[in-house]
């Protein structure tokens, strides 16, 4: 008995040293983010006298903010309704049709999720550019449906297995339409796995930094990411500067976070078990 | 019949058409456009090119002696990445599973770092790295905290793996705490009674029924750890010189410093994508093989 | 029904896929029938994409673009807009040159003259600027850089006269002048390590930073002893083994340098630097403003960095960097022409180039310069000076890496040199 005893107060004591240095950076960089330069080289570790916000109040402005950070809000919005949208009508009728062409169109999907984005990069750029895509938030938004709907349509794929025909049958028999049969009934029976998808999908687009940026011309249209980027390669270090900036990217994806845990979690536990 | 299966075929490509045509357009012909520039001189300085059939892909292995050398990195990357995020993901979330009320306190607390993107993980790092560290090893006992983290192409190695580490593994962890939580306790229960310690318990009852999780995981970081990108973008740069240069680190190098050479990065990242397919098709092979006799 | 649907999906996404391009193609065909028409009454809208890779300087452009813009209105009654992308000094190459491979150059945009004036004119990317107006107020000592194959191609804005800074304060203090050879600069480290001081600052975690010994080393061999160095490199008959004696000073420096070289940037060398942790540095006054903001009353000289035992070969080099060219490309020609014309306006040139803190170079520039560039200017009078060594990107870059390498005893002298002979080679292959 007391084996179990110290072996759970040894899990414990690892447990806490793990989640000390998991949570360490971050503790680091929110504490010297509100003090003054000359403060944080005194002690970096040391809790601030005062809370600085000039800090955040200068990153504020230098991030610009307030319009990075809409313009990542519409550009996930866009990117993930469209994923969702697309990937749900062709996964589910991939995965009801059994035809050699059902087949082939899936293995086209599938066959690039392994391919790297360096490959495709410079193509891709050049292919925006002669459809007029580039420099637009819009039209990024189009690309990334583009790239988002292949492991999408494998999710949805599998998922549509778990639902029996007898209710499009029915439906049918109803009068109902292919579409209204879809949206009516099939789609709300999908929202765990469309939770999943839009919630890996936000992580992506939200956090992604190399397709914007060569997307992108106008700095009026950066994302978040992309401006706070730009700060890192201003002349000046000022660090504490810096850390606000960084604090207020990680910001907004942290409060989803914290109000959707559980939906993420889950969903990225049954993403995997689908998979 | 024929009229009904036409029917179908439309109304199938109708439900596929909007997905297929966005992908088509940004990834099908960019990919397959990359495959045929890989066949080509074309540089970003010339307006025309030629074809030059395999050269590209005979020079990368041949005559590109960073290109080898990143390419050995990455290898010992991904070894170092595939062992230690999933041995340490396992470990927490068996760990995290033996607790009952602070579980949900571990698993959210561990998860964390993994939402915040990863070249913002790289930053604040480097600010952990070149300020912080130092000036802990100054103040405390702790002189091995007194590295050149990223100056010192010995040591930015294992910085550029603790930054992965720490930003992917909260992700395995989930995945495998959710597949624990699907292994029956009475087996458990049954292999203690029958005189398994926890360790012999955990290897032949837990892990073999989590076995379909083992597969996903190591895919999944396999898969992320040859493309890894952002993490040695934003701590070293590749540098110093190009001693943590990693394959798509060396991709990018090429095509857009040295003499902007698309067509030659494009060959190399097909050279990479071969390798990754190659190296997860037989990791799910294998694997795949294991879950079945479990 | 089953009919309508298919169309009306078919409708959806064509309407949704027009209007993404739809609202592209109304920008640009606006602006090319603006450009077009100028004499109008009603204003035209034009919109000019600029591309400018200084982002520290961002409130300084933005305000010259409004004053151009104010000035396009006035004259020509022409509502502009420009796009102004300022990315960071190392991703812009990436960025610039990926637009202009995908055949989407900015109408206007900055690049290095010295560096990349070479490759880009050949590539075609640059507009023939000869025979505008800005071109007569050019400083001679400047137009050459801006020029090749006889033609002007861009508007200079950085020119830079440099070898190495050093901090006056801590010279007098110890009665030290700068060296003119290399023993000297010898005798004058161990001076300084005597006293305490730490002689060179090292910041050499940006590639480009340790690469500065190579154009101040080649360019002292070049206009001293080598003079063809260049020419049978482009013709892959000599090697950089020739240029060793760069190591000499490189290992002098290094021996007598700062902690932690390679995760010091420049930003952070600067304050360094400011703060009075050494007394030289191998950089360029192009960190003048960063320096002055650790410490405005800092005061540091520019003086010329000897490579070896020949006082005369102990020179400045003459540089010019950022500059701004016009795509030939582009679909607003006229109105980019004017914007670099403008750049050297008779009325308000000289208060934009003075809030840069950059350097005059022409004629309508009456700003006075600053202490540091006077200092460079004496060794330009004694004739010794030389203008920066064409030495091509890929291999600058290579050098940049290689000494880091070097620095951390990863590569010897050799495999550097070899790799920077190999790296001039890759570059002859492929710019035939």
């Amino acid at each position: 008995m007391t084996l179990r005893r110290t072996a759970s107060a040894a899990i414990v004591v690892f447990l806490a040293l793990g989640a000390a240095v998991a949570c360490f950076p971050i503790y680091m960089a929110v504490v010297n983010s509100f003090k003054t330069q000359g403060e944080m080289f005194e002690s970096f570790v040391a809790l601030p006298s005062k809370l600085h916000f000039e800090n955040y109040a200068q990153a504020f402005e230098q991030v610009n903010l307030l319009r990075s950070t809409m313009n990542s809000v519409l550009l996930s919005l866009l990117g993930i309704g469209g994923i969702l949208l697309c990937s749900s009508l062709a996964g589910y009728k991939l995965s009801r049709t059994k035809s050699r062409l059902s087949g082939f169109i899936f293995f086209l999907f599938i066959s690039s999720m392994l391919v790297p984005f360096h490959s495709i990069m410079i193509p891709l750029t050049r292919m925006a550019k002669a459809l007029q895509a580039q420099g637009s938030l819009f039209g990024l938004s189009l690309i990334y449906i583009g790239l988002g709907v292949n492991m999408a349509i494998f999710l949805y794929h599998g998922f549509v297995k778990s639902i029996p025909r007898e209710l499009e049958e029915s439906a049918h028999m109803d009068g109902c339409g292919e579409l209204q049969t879809f949206f009516r009934i099939i789609f709300p029976l999908l929202m765990p796995i469309t939770v999943t998808i839009a919630i890996l999908d936000f992580l992506w687009i939200w956090n992604d930094f190399l397709l914007p940026l060569l997307m992108l011309t106008d700095m009026n249209q950066y994302t978040l990411i992309l401006s706070t980027n730009t700060l890192f390669g201003e002349y000046n270090k000022e660090w504490s500067l810096i850390l606000a900036a960084l604090v207020l990217t990680a910001l907004p994806v942290l409060i989803i976070f914290a109000f959707f845990q559980r939906f993420i979690m889950a969903g990225i536990a049954e993403g995997a078990v689908k998979g | 019949m024929s009229i009904k299966t036409n029917k179908s075929v439309w109304r199938l490509l109708a439900f596929v058409a909007p997905a297929f045509a966005l992908y088509a357009i940004s990834l099908l012909i960019p990919t397959i456009g990359g495959m045929y520039y890989s066949f080509t001189d074309w540089n970003g300085l010339k307006r025309t090119y030629g074809f030059i059939g395999f050269a590209n892909f005979v020079d990368a292995l041949t005559d590109d002696p960073d290109f080898v050398r990143s390419l050995w990195f990455t290898m010992k990357y991904v070894l170092y990445m595939v062992v230690l995020q999933n041995v340490i993901a396992l470990l927490l979330a068996a760990f995290i599973e033996t607790r009952r009320k602070s579980k949900a306190f571990f698993r959210t607390l561990f998860f964390m770092p993994n939402m915040i993107s990863t070249i913002i993980s790289a930053f604040i790092w480097t600010f952990v790295f070149t300020q912080v560290l130092p000036q802990l090893a100054e103040r405390t006992m702790l002189t091995f905290l007194d590295q050149s983290w990223i100056g010192d192409p010995r040591v930015s190695f294992y910085s550029i793996l603790i930054v992965s580490l720490w930003n992917g593994v909260g992700y395995m962890m989930i995945i495998y705490l959710a597949a624990m939580q699907g292994v029956p306790k009475s087996l458990q229960e049954a292999a203690t009674i029958d005189g398994a310690g926890p360790f012999q318990t955990f290897v032949r009852v837990t892990l073999p029924m989590i076995a379909h999780a083992l597969t996903i995981c190591f895919f999944l970081t396999l898969n992320g750890a040859f493309k890894v990108f952002e993490a040695v973008y934003g701590l070293t740069g590749g540098g110093p010189g190009r001693s943590t240069q990693v394959i798509t680190m060396n991709i990018y190098e090429e095509a857009f410093s040295n003499n902007f050479l698309y067509g030659y990065a494009s060959a190399k990242s097909i050279i990479l994508f071969v390798i990754v397919l190659i190296f997860t098709f037989l990791q799910i092979r294998v694997m795949k093989k294991r879950e079945v006799e479990a | 029904m089953k009919t309508s649907w298919k169309t009306m999906l078919a409708g959806a996404l064509a309407a949704v896929l027009l209007t993404g391009c739809g609202s592209n193609a109304a920008e640009s065909g606006g602006a090319s029938s603006g450009a077009a028409s100028g004499e109008t009454v009603a204003a035209k809208a034009v919109t000019l994409k600029m591309f400018v890779a200084i982002p520290r300087f961002k409130q300084q452009f933005d305000q010259y673009v409004e004053q151009f813009k104010a000035k396009m209105k006035a004259e020509k009654n022409i509502d502009l807009t420009v796009q102004m992308e300022m990315p960071t000094a190392d991703t812009a190459p990436q960025i610039l040159k990926t637009r202009l491979a995908s055949n989407d150059a900015p109408d206007i945009f900055s690049l290095h003259a010295i560096n990349e004036i070479p490759s880009f004119y050949k590539a075609g990317y640059l507009a023939d600027l000869s025979g505008q107006p800005f071109t007569d107020k050019l400083l001679d000592s400047v137009k050459s850089s801006v020029s090749i194959d006889g033609k002007i191609v861009a508007v200079p804005l950085e020119t830079l006269s440099w070898g190495y800074l050093y901090n006056k304060a801590i010279f007098a203090e110890h009665g030290l002048t700068p060296p003119a050879t290399l023993s000297e600069m010898k005798t004058l480290t161990e001076t300084l390590q005597a006293k305490g001081v730490t002689p060179f600052l090292l910041s050499y975690s940006e590639s480009w930073i340790p690469q500065l010994v190579l154009p101040l080393a080649a360019g002292a061999l070049i206009n001293t002893e080598n003079p063809d160095f260049i020419d049978r490199m482009n013709r892959d008959e000599g090697s950089f083994q020739e240029l060793k004696a760069m190591f000499d000073i490189f290992d002098l420096i290094n021996a007598n340098g700062t902690d932690r070289a390679l995760e010091v940037g420049g930003d952070d060398g600067a304050a360094a630097f400011a703060q009075g942790k050494a007394a030289m540095w191998l950089q360029g006054p192009w960190y003048a403003d960063t320096i002055l903001k650790s410490d405005p009353d800092f005061n540091f000289g520019v003086a010329a960095l000897p490579v070896n035992n020949n006082p005369d070969a102990t020179m400045i080099n003459l540089s010019t960097s950022t500059s701004l060219a016009v795509s030939p490309d582009s679909k607003n020609k006229e109105i980019a022409i004017e914007f670099i014309n403008y750049v050297l306006d008779d009325n308000d040139s000289n208060a934009f180039y003075e809030s840069l803190k950059f350097n005059p170079l022409a004629t309508v520039h009456t700003f006075d310069s600053f202490s540091w560039v006077n200092d460079a200017t004496e060794y330009v009078k004694q004739g010794k000076s030389y203008q920066d060594p064409v030495i091509p990107q890929a291999v600058k870059d290579e050098v940049g890496k290689g000494l880091q390498s070097y620095y951390a005893g990863q590569m010897t002298q050799d495999d550097v040199l070899n790799a920077l002979d190999r790296a001039w080679k890759n570059y002859n292959k492929v710019n035939q």
